[in-house]
């Protein structure tokens, strides 16, 4: 292996300086090349999020212009079905000749939720046949929409908040915008007005730039032309020579990265701001459509121009004008994520520059050459652990930072995003204990209390478990013991009987009236003790369960460390004449310790996360004191279903056991050095 | 009673070579495939699958095919795979995750346009509430379950019509130095306490999704409970189900509140009958009513073939398909057409729990729903203990859903 390495090292030097190898070597020197990935890196991921920016900008238009004309409809055709409920042939006649002064080819349906019928249409066939009619079967869709958005306005009204949208805004197909709008009668909603009609010309402010490709070539030639210039110069040390392209490459980066974000964010503030007065013209024009007295009273902000929760946007005045300061601060928070983004771009573009120009991209094609066949072989295993280990692991994480519950899973999580919210609700949470006039009252919901619980029963199990086991062994170990190989099978049953079985025939064994061990306490005359009751007898209950279950392990464990401690020490003492107890704290505890120590930081992570235990023995009991904190992630996740939270919670988990890992470490490491 | 094992093993045999080559032969006329989900065991998924074995045979447009999802993973794999546009086009669930679903959006397709009066007149009434989200009808009811009274016929001559015959005749048989109860029920569970709270007029939600856990009715109700458990001692601490099964098996209990999944536990020697829950003496003379589980056929939203999915769940309703499911499941379905056959009327454990129907409620199908049993078990345990006092724990029950409701809506 070193001797191929070797080759691999050695074959540029063998074959060096030709002249053409000494040009390719100049061009693609290593701040080049981190200059042009960079730069390529940077622009190429910043037009798309420009694109993207712009383009939602442009849809934001269409959509303002497409629903400001819809609600105008809606107003009109609620006024004029109140007026005539038993005759739409007034409501067919507005729509044709609202139609007919739409520029595009709109097609417009007015759907009456209560008995699904399609009260008027401008659609060619439905005017061929008979109107109003029942919907077809083809028309679900249409009524079921109608009802999702009646379902929405009184699900905000009934919880006074806006939580579903109240217009439905669809693209059909290429260039076509539908905007669906309920209808109201006397304030309840009677239907809907579909809107089909062509994406109105919203501008996107400017043409696409096509600069782009000069902003990465003028940089890099310009790098050539410095590094040629700093090569003729005095020698330097490589070393000096390095660091100095890196910071011209660096600056030229800076400077190609700024000409870019700079007209990005022009482009972007030009198309919001065409937006705008376009929005405003389409108003304009819509008002000299609708009669004046279905008009809504002038107030100060528009009616019509409204986001999907018809909550007016403040964008229009009343009268259709422009209100200057609201639109710069929509303006602002469009120009804010692209802003961020861009710098995002800046720090990747930095971070690739730096990976070349520093020499890592080239150690680690080293790396990679030297060592493939290592890289091929764990290659099918890291992409197991990938799929199976870190992805649900970053995507838990990722969670955490979000507000995802059981009302919102069908959006994505970048929509939910809270930042450290959950964080801070989890550990900013000192609510642990309130004074009241009945005395002092525990928070059981509190992490800091489930934390405590989590300590105590791990520190008390891991406690029991080496106890217990220590005596076993001590006493399995008695030399001539009879029968020690049955002995040694019966007491690791425990450990062989699946878990769960065995918390559940605990928990019978603790119940009030028929529980085995009430049973024997009122046999010698003691009163049956209610065992879930308290927070202590029920904190009992798992101790005991799990201190059933944890024996076997660290008995096993004890015992062979026992029988690697060779007789002639305790030969030796006895003649010195030590006793039995001098004996066990002198020779057997400090021999058995490189044994015990990692069985029992191996339990600490066992118990501080035993879910069956707790979850099956007194499940929390009483009222969640004895939960632990993964029993309580559990259920905050499947029975709070909420689910971010939960997630926040058991990252908090995993950064506790991180902590208690880095501590591991080192105590195995003393130890073992201790041992050698 | 071997030979009818051997029979009906023969039966099935041939039901599924019937199958099997309809199967064949619908492929070969490239006819519709309808994808159903259940979670059915046992006698229920036999008459689940006869069923649809004779839709099949009936029709020649689609072929149904059954798939038994195991109850646990069920409702999470319909979350988890229904919106991705994945899973069955026809699934079928009780109620209580309605909400849930029709909250989280493109999981069950809204059925009102497909639905007709005559599919719902030939049902007996009130299921329809129960497969409604915000006044738009999203399932068709297939069977219902509630509670009733379940006695054991050799310990109880004449059922008890209200609760102060059932306490007096309890009290006569409890002595619980020798672990004898008149009476057992899961009381600290709030599925089966619902029963005597909707006695009081209490509710868990009114109006719409505001909880109302601490309203005086509840509190009522719970004292009620209460003292049935501490002053009247009727009932045994602890109440698990497989604690009410052995005590009902071992004659120790002879009276019991549950539904027909009980009846599976009852050992064979055990002879029992089926009688409506007694009205509520402390409720001046009102019925208790249980809580009625209502299993739903819901239709994908992810379904490319709805109209075929929904004409399939019409026929799960029809008379012919609910006979089986009666006579062969064991279950309820909620044609009415059923309740008028000569063999369902010869059937005392269908026909006890039909005429509970007659006072059992719908269980609130609300997405807020799911909040509610965390806190309201957390409650129901402390006031058995006897560590709070009901109003107190209820109290507390309401202001941690009133929080958790809280947390969960959003508004944007």
């Amino acid at each position: 292996m070193s001797e191929l390495a070797g080759t691999v090292r050695s074959k540029p030097q063998a074959t060096e300086d030709t002249p053409a190898r000494r040009v390719r070597r100049f061009l693609l020197q290593p701040a080049a090349l981190g200059l042009l990935f960079g730069l390529l890196a940077a622009i190429l991921l910043g037009r798309w999020f420009t694109t993207q920016a712009t383009d939602q900008v442009t849809a934001q238009t269409q959509g303002r212009m497409a629903i400001l004309e819809a609600s105008a409809l809606a107003e009109s055709v609620g006024a004029l079905a109140a007026a005539n409920p038993d005759d739409p042939s007034p409501l067919q006649t507005a729509l044709a000749a609202w139609a007919e002064r739409s520029p595009g080819a709109d097609t417009i349906r007015v759907v009456r939720l209560d008995g699904a019928r399609l009260l008027a249409s401008t659609r060619p066939t439905d005017l061929q046949g008979e109107l109003p009619r029942r919907l077809v079967k083809e028309e679900k869709w249409l009524f079921d929409l109608g009802q999702e958005l009646r379902a929405a306005i009184d699900t905000n009204r009934a919880e006074g908040i806006f939580r579903k949208a109240q217009i439905d805004v669809a693209r059909p197909g290429q260039g076509r915008i539908r905007v669906t709008v309920p209808y109201l009668i006397e304030g309840t909603v009677s239907g809907i007005i579909v809107h089909d009609r062509p994406l109105p010309p919203a501008s996107t402010g400017s043409a696409k730039s096509t600069l782009w490709p000069l902003l990465i070539a003028v940089p890099v030639v310009a790098f050539w032309l410095i590094a040629l210039l700093f090569e003729r110069a005095a020698p330097r040390s490589p070393r000096a020579q390095r660091w100095i392209l890196f910071g011209v490459a660096l600056a030229l980066f800076a400077g190609g990265w700024l000409a870019f974000a700079n007209r990005a964010m022009d482009s972007l503030d030009a198309g919001a701001i065409a937006g705008s007065t376009e929005v405003s013209r389409a108003y304009q024009e819509l008002r000299t459509r609708v009669p004046a007295e279905a008009m809504a009273e002038g107030g100060a902000a528009n009616a019509w121009d409204v986001d999907l929760f018809q909550r007016p946007r403040n964008l229009l005045a009343a009268d259709g004008t422009v209100d200057a300061k609201a639109a710069s601060q929509a303006l602002e928070r469009v120009r804010e994520p692209l802003g961020r983004s861009l710098a995002g771009n800046l720090v990747l573009g930095v971070v690739i520059l730096g990976f070349f120009g520093l020499g890592a991209a080239r150690k680690l094609r080293e790396t990679l050459s030297e060592f493939r066949y290592a890289y091929a072989y764990v290659s099918p295993a890291m992409f197991g652990m990938l799929i199976l280990v870190f992805f649900p692991f970053a995507y838990g994480i990722a969670l955490s930072f979000t507000g995802q519950t059981i009302f919102n899973t069908n959006q994505p999580l970048t929509e939910l995003f809270v930042g450290l919210q959950n964080y801070k609700d989890i550990l900013g949470d000192f609510d642990v204990a309130r004074h009241t006039a009945e005395g002092w009252v525990i928070n059981y919901q509190n992490f800091y209390w489930t934390l405590f619980i989590t300590i105590c029963w791990t520190v008390a199990n891991v406690a029991i478990g080496v106890t217990l086991g220590m005596i076993l062994a001590l006493a399995l170990n008695t030399p001539g013991l009879r029968f020690k190989a049955v002995y040694r099978v019966l007491l690791i049953l425990p450990w062989a009987i699946p878990n769960y079985i065995t918390a559940l025939i605990w928990k019978a064994l603790f119940h009030q009236q028929f529980g085995a061990i009430n049973q024997a306490i009122a046999m010698f005359g003691g009163e049956p003790v209610a065992w879930f009751d308290g927070v202590f007898t029920s904190f009992i209950t798992g101790l005991a369960t799990n201190g059933w279950l944890s024996f076997p392990f660290m008995m096993v464990v004890i015992l062979g460390g026992l029988q690697s401690i060779s007789a002639d020490m305790y030969e030796a003492a006895t003649v010195e004449g030590a006793t039995r107890s001098q004996q066990f704290w002198r020779i057997t505890l400090p021999l058995l310790k490189p044994t015990l120590v990692p069985a029992v930081i191996l339990s600490v992570v066992w118990t501080f996360n035993m879910f069956n235990v707790i979850y099956l023995v007194s499940g929390g009991a009483p009222a969640g004191a004895n939960e632990i904190l993964i029993t309580k992630a559990y259920k905050i996740a499947f029975e709070e279903y909420r689910y971010a939270y939960s997630a926040a919670y058991s990252t908090v988990i995993f950064l506790i056991l991180l902590v208690y890992g880095v501590f591991q470490t080192r105590m195995t490491r003393a130890t073992e050095a201790v041992n050698t | 009673m071997n030979t009818d094992r051997r029979d009906s093993l023969r039966k099935r045999l041939g039901a599924l070579i019937a199958i099997a080559g309809l199967a064949m032969g619908s492929a070969a006329t490239a006819a519709t495939e309808l994808t159903v989900w259940h979670a059915y065991r046992g006698d229920e998924k036999a008459a689940f699958e006869k069923v649809v074995g004779q839709y099949n045979a009936k029709q020649k447009d689609v072929v149904v095919r059954t798939l038994a999802v195991p109850y646990d993973a069920y409702a999470d794999k319909i979350t988890a795979s229904v919106p991705r546009g994945k899973g069955p086009d026809v699934f079928i669930f009780a109620q209580d995750r309605l909400g849930g679903w029709v909250e989280a959006g493109q999981t069950i397709e809204p059925i009102d346009f497909f639905i007709e009066d005559k599919t719902v007149n030939q049902l007996v009434p009130g299921m329809m509430a129960a497969m409604t989200y915000r006044d738009t009808v999203y399932g068709l009811p297939l069977n219902f379950k509630s509670i009733a009274m379940i006695y054991n016929t050799a310990l109880v001559k004449a059922p008890p019509k209200t609760t102060a015959e059932l306490v007096k005749l309890a009290k006569g048989m409890t002595d619980a130095s020798t672990g004898r109860f008149g009476l057992a029920y899961e009381y600290s569970n709030f599925f089966f306490h619902a029963a005597l709270m909707n006695a009081f007029g209490g509710q868990v939600f009114a109006p719409g999704p505001t909880p109302v856990i601490d309203s005086p009715q509840n509190i009522a109700a719970v004292k009620t409970m209460l003292k049935w458990y501490k002053q009247d001692g009727i009932l045994p601490a602890d109440p698990s189900s497989t604690l009410i099964a052995s005590l009902f098996n071992d004659g120790k209990a002879p009276i019991v509140f549950s539904g027909p999944w009980f009846l599976g536990e009852v050992q064979d020697k055990v002879k029992y009958a089926i009688a409506p829950l007694p009205t509520v003496t402390e409720a001046g003379g009102k019925p208790m009513r249980p809580w009625l589980t209502i299993e739903g056929v819901y239709i994908s939203a992810a379904s490319t073939k709805k109209e075929q999915a929904y004409k399939f769940g019409e026929y799960l309703l029809s008379p012919e398909a609910a006979i089986v499911l009666a006579l062969e499941g064991g279950q309820l379905p909620t044609n009415k057409a059923v309740y008028a056959d000569p063999r369902v009327l010869k059937n005392p454990t269908l026909q006890g729990f039909r005429k509970q129907l007659d006072t059992a409620v719908p269980m609130p199908n609300y997405a807020e729903m799911t909040l509610m049993w965390s806190p309201v078990t957390t409650a129901m345990n402390k006031i058995v203990k006897g560590s709070a006092t009901p109003e107190a724990a209820l109290k507390e029950a309401q202001d941690t859903m009133k929080g958790n409701i809280a947390k969960l809506r959003k508004g944007r």
